[in-house]
Parts: C-alpha cells; sequence; structure tokens
C-alpha cells in the first residue's frame, strides 16, 4: 500500500472500529484490499450509479399510487388540515402517497433526496475527470455522453419536482412557461404546444409524467449502459505511481474483487439515503398545500441543480430588451435562462476538442495529469466552479439576505460585478497556486524532501536536511511531462512560418498555445536527488520558468 | 392547538404511523420546556408588577396612566398631541388598533426612528396598553379600533400574583383562542387569502422574507391572532393595509387560523425540518453532509488496512 492513499486518521480509526466488530474487511479481505483502481475519486462515479438506481427504485414505487391528473377532486384523505379543500388529483395522490400508503411518506423523501444526491455526484464525478485531464483521447466521447447525462438529469429533476403539483412545482413550471414565452416569435407556440393551450391547463402534468418516468429515465439508462461499456473496454485512467504507464494498468481484474466492494459501497450510499430521508425532512408538500395560480410566495426555490438558472434571472437587468418589428426580445429572460447555460454546457462539451486543438496534442491518455501539472486547465476549471458558484448562490440572495441581514439590492449589484470578477481572480491565484506547486515539486525530486531536521554547519550556518524521497513520489512527480504544444510558431530554416500557423485561424491557435503553456515549470534534465544533499538551493525563477518546448 | 375534537381523531388515525414517534418525541420535548417555561417564571418581574386580572379594555382603563406613559414615551417623537415631528410620523390617524400593534410587539417607544424595528418583548403591560389606547382614543386621534373579539397575547405568568389566577386566565384564554381559531371552516379561504396577499412577502410558511433597502417583513410565529388582524388593518411599515372591506372580518379569522394551523403543523417529514427554509436548505445538507459522509466512506473503502495483524 503507497503511503500517499493513507486515509485520514479519524476515518481510519472509524473504519476500524466498524470491521473489529462486523469483518467487513475481513469476509473479503483480499477482494476489498485490491481494489481498482485504488483512489476515493474514482467512486464519484459510482456514487451517481447508485442513486441512480434508487432513483428507479422508489420511483416505480411510487408510479403505483401516483396519479398524473389535473382532474379537480375535493380532498378526503387523512390529512386533516387539508379535508376539503379543491385540488388537482396529482396533488391529492400526492397527498395519498404520504399519509394512507404504508412507507410512503418515507419513499417520497428517498426519491427525493437520491435525487439532490445523484446530480450532486454527477458534479462531483465530472469535475475529477475534468481536473485529472480524463476526458482527454481516447475518453472525449464517454465525456460528451457524461454531459448529456448531466443535461437530461437536470431537467428529469426539474419535471418530477413539477409532478406533484404542489405550491413550488407550480411556480417552477410558470417559470418555464416564462422562459418559453421569452422566445422571439415562437415563444407562445412553443407554450400553447407544451401546455395544450393556457398555463397551466390540464395537459402539462400529464405529459412531464410521461417524459419523467419514460422517456428520460430510458434515455439516461441507455446512456448510463453506454457509459459504462465504453469504460469497461478503455479502463480506467490510473493516478501516476510506480510501474503504472500510459501502457501498463495496475491493479487486480475488477471481478470480482470490484463486485464485492461495489456492494457494500451500494449498501452505504443507500443508508444515508434512508437515513436523510427518515430525519431530514425534504419539500414538504403537505404544508406547501397545492398550486393555485393566483399565489405567489417568497421563500421558494427549485432545487439546487436549477440554482445557477434561479441566479442568472435574477441578477441579470433587464435593460437590453428590445423590440423588433413589433416582436418584444426580452433579453433580461432569454439569456439568462437559455444563452448562459448554453454557453456552460457547450464550453463543458467542447473542451476536450479545443484543448487538443490549442496543443496538437493528438496521443492515447491513460495516466491522469496532477491538476497542478496542467495550470491554465485547471485554472479555467476554477473559474468556472466560480462563475457557476457564483450564479448558485445568487440563486438564493433572498436566503441570504435573510439570514445574513445583508441588503438585498446590494446582494444583486455584487453578484453582478462578482460574476466578472470572481471567474478572473480564480483563475490567476488556481494558475499562481499550480506553478508554486510545481516548482516545490521539481525542488523535491532534485534534493529530496525536506525533513524538518536543522543542522548547523561548521560555518555556523544553518540548514535544513533533505531526505530521499521514496520510490513512489519519484515516480509520482516525475510523471510530470512537458506539456504538449503545437509548433506553429516555428519557422522552417528558410525563416518561413509553418503553414498551420498562417492566417487567423493559425494565429489564433499559436496565441492560444503560447497562452497554455508559457509558463509552465520544465522538469526537464532534472535527474532525482541530483542536488547537493543537506542544502537548501532555490531554484532560480527565471530558470525555473523556461517554457517547455 | 389544532381543534380539539378533530385532533383526536387525527391522532387515532396517525399513531401508527412509522413516523408518529417522532412526533411524540417532538411533542413530549415541547411540552416539557414550555412547561417548565411556565412553572420558572422570571423572578424580577414577577414581584414587580401588581396583580392584574383579565383586562377587557374598556371598564377599568385609567387614562391619566395612558397619558403619562403617552408624554414619558411617545411624544418626544410624535409630538405631544401626536401631530408628529421630525423623528415620528403623524399618528392622528392610525386607530388604537395601530397604538396596541405598535406597542404589543414591542416596536414602539422605537429605539431609532431611521431604521426598521424588529419585534421584541413589550416594554409595557396589556393594560397600560389599554390605558394608553384609551389616552389615545380621548385625546389624540381616532381610527381602527382594536379589534376586541380577537384572542390578543397568551397571558404571562409575571403578571399574575398567584397561580391560581394565573391559571384561570390562561384557561380563559385559551379558550378564547380555541374558539376564535376553530370557528373558521374554510382552509381553502384561508389559504388561498394568505397566499395570494401575504405570502410575497412573508413567504408561504410565515417564516418572513427580505424586501428592499435593508427592510424585511419578519416571521409570523410569535405574533398572536389579535396582532396579526392589527397588522392587516393598519399596515404597519412597508405593509400594505387590508381594511375590513378589502378582506372582511371573517375572511380576516380564516386566513389567522390558516397561518396558526400551518405554524404548528408537525413536521411529519422527520425530526430536522431545517427550519422550512427548504430548498436552498436541503441542497446545502445535501451537498455538505450527505455527499461528503459518502465520499468519506469512499476514501475509507479504498485506503483501507489492516490495523491489526
Ligand atoms: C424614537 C422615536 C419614536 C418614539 C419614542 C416612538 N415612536 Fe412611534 N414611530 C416612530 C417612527 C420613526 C415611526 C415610523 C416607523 C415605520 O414606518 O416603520 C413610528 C410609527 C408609529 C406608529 C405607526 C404609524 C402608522 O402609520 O402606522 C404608531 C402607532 C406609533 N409609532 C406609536 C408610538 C407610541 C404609542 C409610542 C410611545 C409608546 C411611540 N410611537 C414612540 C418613532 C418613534
Ligand atoms: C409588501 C410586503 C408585505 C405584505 C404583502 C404583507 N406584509 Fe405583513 N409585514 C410587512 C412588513 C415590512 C412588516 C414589518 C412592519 C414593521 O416592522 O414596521 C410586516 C409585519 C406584519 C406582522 C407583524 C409581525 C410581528 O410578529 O410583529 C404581521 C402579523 C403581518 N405583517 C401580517 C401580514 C398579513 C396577514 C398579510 C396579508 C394579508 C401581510 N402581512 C402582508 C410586509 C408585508
Ligand atoms: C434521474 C432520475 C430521477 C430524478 C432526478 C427524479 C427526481 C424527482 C423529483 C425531484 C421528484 C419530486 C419528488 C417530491 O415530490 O418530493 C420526483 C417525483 C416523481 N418521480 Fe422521479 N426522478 C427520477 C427518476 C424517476 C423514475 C425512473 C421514476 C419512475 C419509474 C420516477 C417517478 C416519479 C414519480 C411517480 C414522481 C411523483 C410523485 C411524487 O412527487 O412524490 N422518477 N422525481
Amino acid at each position: 500500500m503507497s503511503r500517499t492513499t493513507q486515509a485520514p486518521k479519524g476515518l481510519r480509526a472509524t473504519g476500524n472500529f466498524i470491521d473489529d466488530r462486523f469483518h467487513v474487511a475481513k469476509s473479503g479481505e483480499k477482494n476489498l484490499r485490491k481494489v481498482f483502481p485504488n483512489h476515493w475519486s474514482f467512486m464519484l462515479g459510482e456514487i451517481a450509479l447508485y442513486s441512480f438506481i434508487i432513483l428507479l427504485l422508489t420511483g416505480v414505487f411510487l408510479t403505483l399510487w401516483f396519479k398524473p391528473s389535473m382532474t379537480e377532486v375535493v380532498y378526503d384523505g387523512s390529512y386533516e388540515r387539508l379535508q376539503g379543500v379543491v385540488m388537482s388529483e396529482a396533488y391529492a395522490s400526492t397527498l395519498h402517497i404520504d399519509f394512507d400508503v404504508r412507507g410512503g411518506f418515507l419513499v417520497r423523501q428517498i426519491h427525493h433526496w437520491a435525487a439532490l444526491i445523484f446530480v450532486a455526484s454527477l458534479v462531483a464525478h465530472m469535475l475529477r475527470v475534468f481536473f485529472t485531464g480524463a476526458f482527454r483521447k481516447p475518453r472525449e466521447i464517454n465525456w460528451l455522453i457524461g454531459i448529456a447525462i448531466f443535461v437530461l438529469a437536470i431537467l428529469e429533476g426539474l419535471f418530477g419536482y413539477s409532478l406533484p403539483d404542489d405550491l413550488p412545482s407550480g411556480m417552477g413550471i410558470r417559470i418555464l412557461q416564462g422562459v418559453m414565452l421569452s422566445l422571439p416569435v415562437i415563444g407562445t407556440y412553443v407554450s400553447m404546444f407544451l401546455f395544450g393551450g393556457e398555463f397551466p391547463g390540464e395537459d402539462i402534468i400529464p405529459r412531464l409524467y410521461m417524459l419523467h418516468i419514460l422517456l428520460i429515465p430510458g434515455i439516461l439508462l441507455a446512456l448510463i449502459v453506454a457509459h459504462f461499456m465504453i469504460l469497461w473496454h478503455q479502463k480506467h485512467t490510473q493516478y501516476p505511481g510506480r510501474g503504472r504507464t500510459e501502457k501498463k494498468v495496475v491493479g487486480v481484474p475488477m471481478f470480482p474483487a470490484f463486485a464485492v466492494k461495489a456492494g457494500g459501497f451500494f449498501f452505504f450510499v443507500f443508508a444515508v439515503t434512508v437515513a436523510f430521508s427518515a430525519f431530514v425532512q425534504i419539500n414538504p408538500i403537505h404544508l406547501f398545500g397545492p398550486f393555485s395560480p393566483t399565489s405567489i410566495t417568497s421563500g421558494l426555490q427549485p432545487d439546487w441543480y436549477m440554482g445557477f438558472m434561479e441566479g442568472a434571472l435574477r441578477i441579470f437587468p433587464n435593460w437590453f430588451d428590445f423590440t423588433i418589428f413589433g416582436y418584444a426580445v426580452p433579453t433580461g429572460v432569454l439569456v439568462p435562462a437559455l444563452v448562459i447555460p448554453g454557453i456552460l454546457f457547450t464550453g463543458l462539451a467542447v473542451w476536450p476538442f479545443l484543448e487538443a486543438w490549442i496543443t496538437g496534442d493528438k496521443r492515447h491518455h491513460n495516466v491522469a495529469d496532477r491538476p497542478r501539472n496542467a495550470p491554465v486547465r485547471t485554472g479555467v476549471g476554477m473559474a468556472g466552479i466560480t462563475f457557476y458558484g457564483l450564479l448558485w448562490m445568487a440563486g438564493s440572495n433572498d436566503i441570504l439576505s435573510e439570514t445574513f441581514s445583508l441588503n438585498l439590492y446590494g446582494t444583486t449589484w455584487f453578484f453582478r460585478f462578482a460574476i466578472f470578477i470572481g471567474p478572473v481572480l480564480a483563475f490567476v491565484i488556481t494558475k499562481r497556486i499550480c506553478l508554486g506547486l510545481q516548482r516545490r515539486d521539481r525542488a523535491t525530486l532534485a534534493h529530496g524532501y525536506e525533513s524538518g531536521t536543522i543542522q548547523q554547519l561548521p560555518s555556523g550556518e544553518y540548514i535544513e536536511v533533505h531526505k530521499e524521497s521514496p520510490d513512489e513520489m519519484v515516480h509520482v512527480l516525475r510523471s510530470k511531462e512537458p506539456l504538449d504544444r503545437t509548433d506553429t510558431e516555428d519557422v522552417d530554416e528558410n525563416g518561413v512560418e509553418a503553414p498551420s500557423a498562417r492566417g487567423l485561424r493559425g494565429r489564433l491557435r499559436t496565441a492560444l498555445a503560447h497562452w497554455y503553456t508559457k509558463d509552465n515549470v520544465s522538469f526537464e534534465g532534472v535527474e532525482p536527488h541530483s542536488g547537493h544533499h543537506g542544502q537548501h538551493e532555490e531554484i532560480a525563477p527565471e530558470q525555473a520558468e523556461t517554457a517547455t518546448r | 392547538m389544532t381543534r380539539n375534537g378533530e385532533t383526536v381523531k387525527w391522532i387515532t388515525a396517525r399513531r401508527r404511523h412509522p413516523l408518529a414517534g417522532y412526533v411524540v418525541v417532538i411533542l413530549a420535548l415541547a411540552f416539557f420546556g414550555v412547561g417548565y417555561a411556565y412553572v420558572a417564571p422570571g423572578a424580577d418581574r414577577a414581584e414587580a408588577q401588581t396583580l392584574a386580572t383579565e383586562a377587557t379594555g374598556d371598564d377599568q382603563t385609567d387614562v391619566a396612566r395612558g397619558r403619562e406613559i403617552f408624554v414619558r414615551s411617545c411624544a418626544s417623537c410624535h409630538g405631544p398631541s401626536g401631530e408628529g415631528t421630525g423623528n415620528g410620523p403623524d399618528i392622528t390617524d392610525v386607530g388604537g388598533a395601530a397604538i396596541d400593534f405598535q406597542v404589543s410587539t414591542g416596536r414602539m417607544p422605537s429605539t431609532n426612528p431611521d431604521a426598521q424595528m424588529p419585534r421584541k418583548a413589550s416594554m409595557y403591560t396589556q393594560e397600560e396598553i389599554y390605558d394608553l389606547v384609551a389616552y389615545y382614543e380621548e385625546e389624540i386621534g381616532e381610527g381602527p379600533e382594536v379589534p376586541l373579539d380577537v384572542p390578543g397575547s397568551a397571558p404571562e405568568r409575571s403578571n399574575f400574583a398567584d397561580e391560581e389566577a394565573y391559571e384561570a386566565a390562561k384557561a380563559e384564554y385559551e379558550e378564547a383562542y380555541e374558539a376564535y381559531v376553530s370557528g373558521a371552516d374554510d382552509v381553502e379561504v384561508g389559504m388561498e387569502l394568505y397566499l395570494t396577499n401575504c405570502a410575497h412577502c412573508h413567504s408561504w410558511s410565515g417564516s418572513g422574507g427580505a424586501l428592499t433597502d435593508g427592510k424585511w417583513a419578519p416571521e409570523l410565529d410569535d405574533a398572536s391572532p389579535r396582532q396579526i388582524y392589527e397588522a392587516m388593518i393598519t399596515g404597519p411599515g412597508q405593509m400594505p393595509a387590508f381594511n375590513d372591506m378589502i378582506i372582511q372580518p371573517d375572511e380576516k379569522q380564516e386566513l389567522i387560523a390558516y397561518v396558526k394551523d400551518l405554524q404548528n403543523e408537525p413536521d411529519a417529514g422527520g425530526i430536522f425540518n431545517l427550519n422550512r427554509i427548504g430548498q436552498v436548505a436541503e441542497g446545502f445538507i445535501g451537498w455538505t453532509v450527505g455527499l461528503s459522509l459518502i465520499v468519506a466512506c469512499a476514501i475509507w473503502i479504498t485506503a483501507k488496512q489492516r490495523a491489526h495483524d
């Protein structure tokens, strides 16, 4: 076992406590130990898989009683407070699930908590893939499939949220309709088409229901299967380490080791979801009450994964709305609701290809990048996270302002500025940190690690003793390769530019390539422990920052 | 404080619900908590207060005492005859209901004329406020009157010399409260009125919300039925007024019953209700607790070492 993957002490102690009593590890000692790939961040995708399975199971349970119908009924179930209230069958049947179906309340809450955890784990998984460069050739297709799963999962959640026809569902659908209406020219038709007439109408719930329980889960299932088949075929990427190369994969066969570990992990995910659902109330539709078109209320939000769109809607001003040929173009809705998510998702989808184009890197990659070794990518990723995170926070600015006694207008203006400044700052800071870490790595590689022992030299000078790094660490450090870079800047011996560097595209590419690689720290020619032992020697910055070519 | 007979039925029906256990535990905790608070009154106040019987407001009022209070605590801002000064608005047409509302919710006397006042414990007893109202109505102005038929705040132990008088007053109060709230029998009307007129400021749950300019709509949990009624007819601060023509008195009763019933509704979904903040809190907890727990397990599984052998 390498020392780098030891669990933190607290976790280890808890784990051992459980283990001593239940022999979790002993029953499959070897299997559990030789897991592949042996790093926790490779389990994030599995969390998504397991929560999806939980969603399928609980969803099927819910369909047994849920009635997707807008027909009005007078409630006479056992929830006393709402007896005699006129409501849609959809809402009444959800109350029925809550109060008259044995375990129904719990299952509904499991379904909802699992939905939140599902999308959260997708995001976490996606970030892992992004920051380690695991989307690079040959895995671009799986990256695209992942994006599709992400988008569909968000839609699936939005539609599910709208089904019970309670207060927040209705408000959500109304926003959805507002977005559709904002489409120039075709808006009204699209809305009429989806709602089968005026808002809210009778048709919307049955239609969303069909999408929610059949079409989208079907597509999701197909995509997930494809995702795993490709993964099976291509294998996971692996973190750098001893014996791990682009060609050689270290580990044991996935089967049966993988099955044992996966089974255990599934039950843990399930247990956490159920524990949440048993103790923490989520989406209390019985308190919200049924939706009626006259209701307007504050304090309701969409589920978290819609938060960034809500935030965009809240902070985007309506200064740019205009009218053309008698058609209003409400950019104040159009841009935040369609353009911003569009940019986000398109950006995610094209990034692997953009990066390959910039660097000219056409090789296969099976060893994961350490994020610090690709500073621009890591910086862009952090900028993206900041952008998304700020929008997300802006989506709850009323709650923030209420909870922390902030001025509501103040928060809006804060986010309007922060949304531009934040990502830039995040990029610059992240890149600085990455380069700093690279420099430290280079020093460690050359001199060994700082032992913490201070020695006094005969001359009276104090120095810190550097010890030789263990083998594993050397391997990890040496995994840093020179960044690939298109050689478009080069001129041949006749002083003629390479053809690929000509024209607007060529110039753009050259500029981007320069930006991508210019201040990367070169490890070229650094031999492990080649520096004088016991001597602390700073690498001159100029030397350290020469570009890798 | 739901309607009594129906509560029993409701409980019988729900007793075997899987979550009933939690509800019982919460109720038990609430019962002991509240019980303790009643049994152990703040000693300092208990002594300072003289015996006070339940006041009906009319016959036993003491206008002289009302004047004294007004001159001492209100005139500096609202002027000696309530016509207003630079520090406080004209209150000659706001009515006794506004006086009762502002003083019983602790908003007045204000401590900062430039800021919205939060709700706090009132400086005066209900009897003193009645005196103030009587003085106001005699000398200063007129407007909507205190809705005496709507139950006000619960009696406080500290206002009574002995336990018996207190118990009696409390029982009487609870009866009046019950009668008022269960006099409303159409949830739908109350719900619709509340969600159409109030929820966009006070939120669906009555937990309040932020308004512009650093103002906020307060949570409604502590307001007595009478204070809610008074808020509607007087429209304090940023709040619009809803007089008895816009929302009829019996509709107001439905609305108030809806708010009170919703607040007393147990959180059937689990012991942690996240303060009914809703989706933002759910997302936050889902990420910080839910996903973290699972990731911690992943770290443990993938790094499990044999600690013994
Ligand atoms: C420090 C100055 C100050 C003092 C003292 C003060 N008030 Fe006020 N009062 C104000 C201000 C300022 C407002 C307006 C508050 C707002 O609009 O939110 C106000 C509002 C009111 C209103 C509501 C007026 C309306 O239009 O609804 C009433 C009633 C009132 N005060 C009564 C009183 C009484 C009774 C007292 C004495 C117990 C008192 N005030 C003491 C400053 C003061
Ligand atoms: C425009 C937003 C707005 C609307 C609509 C509104 N309120 Fe208010 N409400 C406020 C504000 C602001 C205050 C605080 C006033 C102050 O402190 O000066 C308030 C105070 C109150 C209070 C006093 C709470 C306490 O504990 O002291 C009650 C009760 C109340 N409102 C009930 C209602 C009811 C019932 C409705 C619907 C009929 C309603 N409000 C509609 C903004 C609003
Ligand atoms: C990616 C997968 C899924 C997600 C993210 C998701 C999300 C949601 C959400 C957020 C709700 C609202 C729950 C609430 O009221 O608290 C919901 C409701 C519902 N879902 Fe799903 N769901 C998924 C898959 C499924 C599947 C596969 C089925 C059925 C086969 C299903 C059936 C239902 C039904 C019947 C409801 C309405 C009942 C209710 O609201 O309680 N769901 N879903």
